[in-house]
């Protein structure tokens, strides 16, 4: 049945009139102003027709005066739905929130895809990204524009040429094109290799200048090894001086070697106690009361809750509480000297290099007094002895 | 004195060509093939049924048959019929032609 719009809106009633009066019954409508429509005959004799739903309550009198009696067949329209929806509160709510949410998911953004980069790792450009508001599960419309935001994404990111970013529903590709930059070359000023400490020079080798000193010459600390000056007095270059240069050092060190060592030993005994955990709040549940031991160390250890690999906000903290002596160790002379040793000689290799060689060590002098040892030491070692020293052009050349 | 004033009527309107309906109290009959019929000026459905609705007029009937008859709408003056007309007959007693 087709029915205006505007009637739609007010909501209309199909009703079966039954009665003798029908015709009579349509000219007292016709002449107080109700207008009725789609009027036709039923099978039945019926007199079937449309009315609005305000039209309907008017129509009441007059059938009462003509002797009619009616049967209201279907309501439709605004209304009528209306009120079918107040009846279905919670589907209509349902309804509502289906497309809240869908709108909402719409609008977040899901997923981030990086293109173009080689150079510039894919964590620097998010967390660039991430600067400026775009990661995932961010609102798309706090974004900024996207030429905006490309703007200030190529701002952050100095190895980029150009940056573009494109959002596509809930995906942000961001495309990255990077500045080709040259090798940097190696930064060599002309300069000379001087000995870094008074050593017998024991191996040398230019790859680049002029070696001024010879195997198994004694040299002194800022003495000149390889020359960067090449070429006689009058004419000549300079050159970034290279090569390797091995020498004899010797070290000499003041060592104090105690008898006595305290060590901290765990006595096996030990305690759990529990916590239960929620938010950044911690509470203790079980092992009240002072622990049975007069010295110990705790070890905690927190367990959250998680669900599907999302750590959840509670959980539970394992605290062992673990006893502890404190032992007191007498070291024979021997044994003191040789730990003494031992830790000299690491302090030499860390200073020295690691590819330092100790060739020899001579204790000079030994004494025990006040329960500790103590030595003085010479040790002989193989290591590099180049130190750069830089060659300042004189001025008007 | 009505004979006088109908006269005058009669001749103002052949003098100033005005449509009849206006001055006569005539129903005006819009029909649109078959299928649509318009009918202004009636006074009142008489019967009506699938295949017969009959009208009174100011001076007389109007008898339209057809099938599936349906109206449209009906207002005081107006009424809108639809369906196949085969017949529209009118039986006036009619003053005016006599």
């Amino acid at each position: 049945m087709k029915v205006s719009w505007f009637h739609a809106v007010r909501g209309f009633v199909t009703i079966r009139i039954v009665g003798d009066g029908t015709e009579r019954l349509l000219g007292e409508a016709a002449a107080d102003g109700i207008e009725l429509m789609h009027l036709r005959r039923t099978s039945r004799g019926e007199l079937e027709c449309v009315v609005t739903a305000g039209d309907f309550f008017r129509l009441r009198p007059h059938l009462r005066r003509t002797g009619c009696r009616l049967r209201i067949v279907a309501k439709r329209g605004l209304p009528f739905q209306l009120a079918r929806i107040r009846r279905r509160k919670f589907f209509a709510m349902g309804i509502a929130l289906f497309f809240i949410g869908l709108y909402l998911l719409s609008s977040l953004v899901w997923r981030i895809e990086i293109e173009g980069n080689e150079r510039l790792t894919d964590e620097r450009i998010l967390e660039a990204a991430r600067a400026e508001g775009l990661r995932p599960f961010q609102w798309s419309f706090r974004l900024p524009e996207a030429g905006e935001l490309s703007r200030r994404l190529q701002l952050k990111l100095p190895g980029a040429a150009w940056v573009g970013v494109e959002k596509r529903g809930t995906l942000i590709t961001i495309r990255v094109v990077e500045t080709t930059e040259p090798e940097p070359r190696e930064l060599l000023s002309p300069r000379h290799l001087i000995a870094s400490e008074d050593a017998v020079v024991t191996r040398i080798t230019a790859t680049r200048g002029r070696p001024v000193v010879k195997k198994n010459q004694r040299v002194r600390k800022g003495d000149v090894l390889i020359s960067g000056i090449l070429g006689s007095e009058a004419h000549y270059v300079t050159v970034p001086a290279d090569g390797t240069v091995r020498g004899l050092v010797w070290h000499e060190y003041d060592i104090v070697s105690p008898l006595v060592r305290k060590a901290k030993t765990y006595t096996g005994e030990r305690r759990t106690v529990w916590h239960a955990v929620l938010g950044g709040r911690s509470l203790k549940v079980s092992g009240f009361g002072s622990p049975p031991f007069a010295k110990y160390e705790s070890v905690l250890r927190q367990e959250n809750a998680a669900w599907r690999g999302i750590v959840l906000p509670f959980g539970r903290i394992r605290e062992t509480q673990l006893e502890v002596k404190y032992e007191e160790r007498r070291l024979t002379e021997e044994e003191a000297v040789a730990e003494g040793l031992l830790q000299a000689r690491a302090d030499i290799l860390r200073k020295a290099g690691a590819d330092a060689v100790i060739k020899a060590e001579k204790i000079l002098h030994r004494r025990t007094e006040n329960g500790k040892v103590y030595m003085k030491v010479l040790f002989e070692t193989e290591q590099s002895i180049i130190d750069e020293l830089p060659l300042v052009r004189p001025q008007g050349e | 004195m009505r004979r006088i004033s109908r006269r005058l009527r009669h001749l103002t309107a052949r003098v100033l060509e005005l449509p009849q309906d206006v001055v006569f109290d005539l129903p005006r009959l819009t029909m649109i093939g078959d299928r649509q019929l318009y009918i202004e000026n009636h006074r009142g459905v008489l019967h009506f049924s699938p295949d017969m609705l009959k009208l009174r007029l100011p001076n007389g009937r109007l008898e339209v048959s057809g099938r599936d008859l349906v109206i449209r709408g009906i207002w005081t003056e107006e009424v809108f019929v639809e369906g196949v007309i085969t017949q529209v007959s009118i039986n006036g007693q009619g003053a005016w032609n006599g």
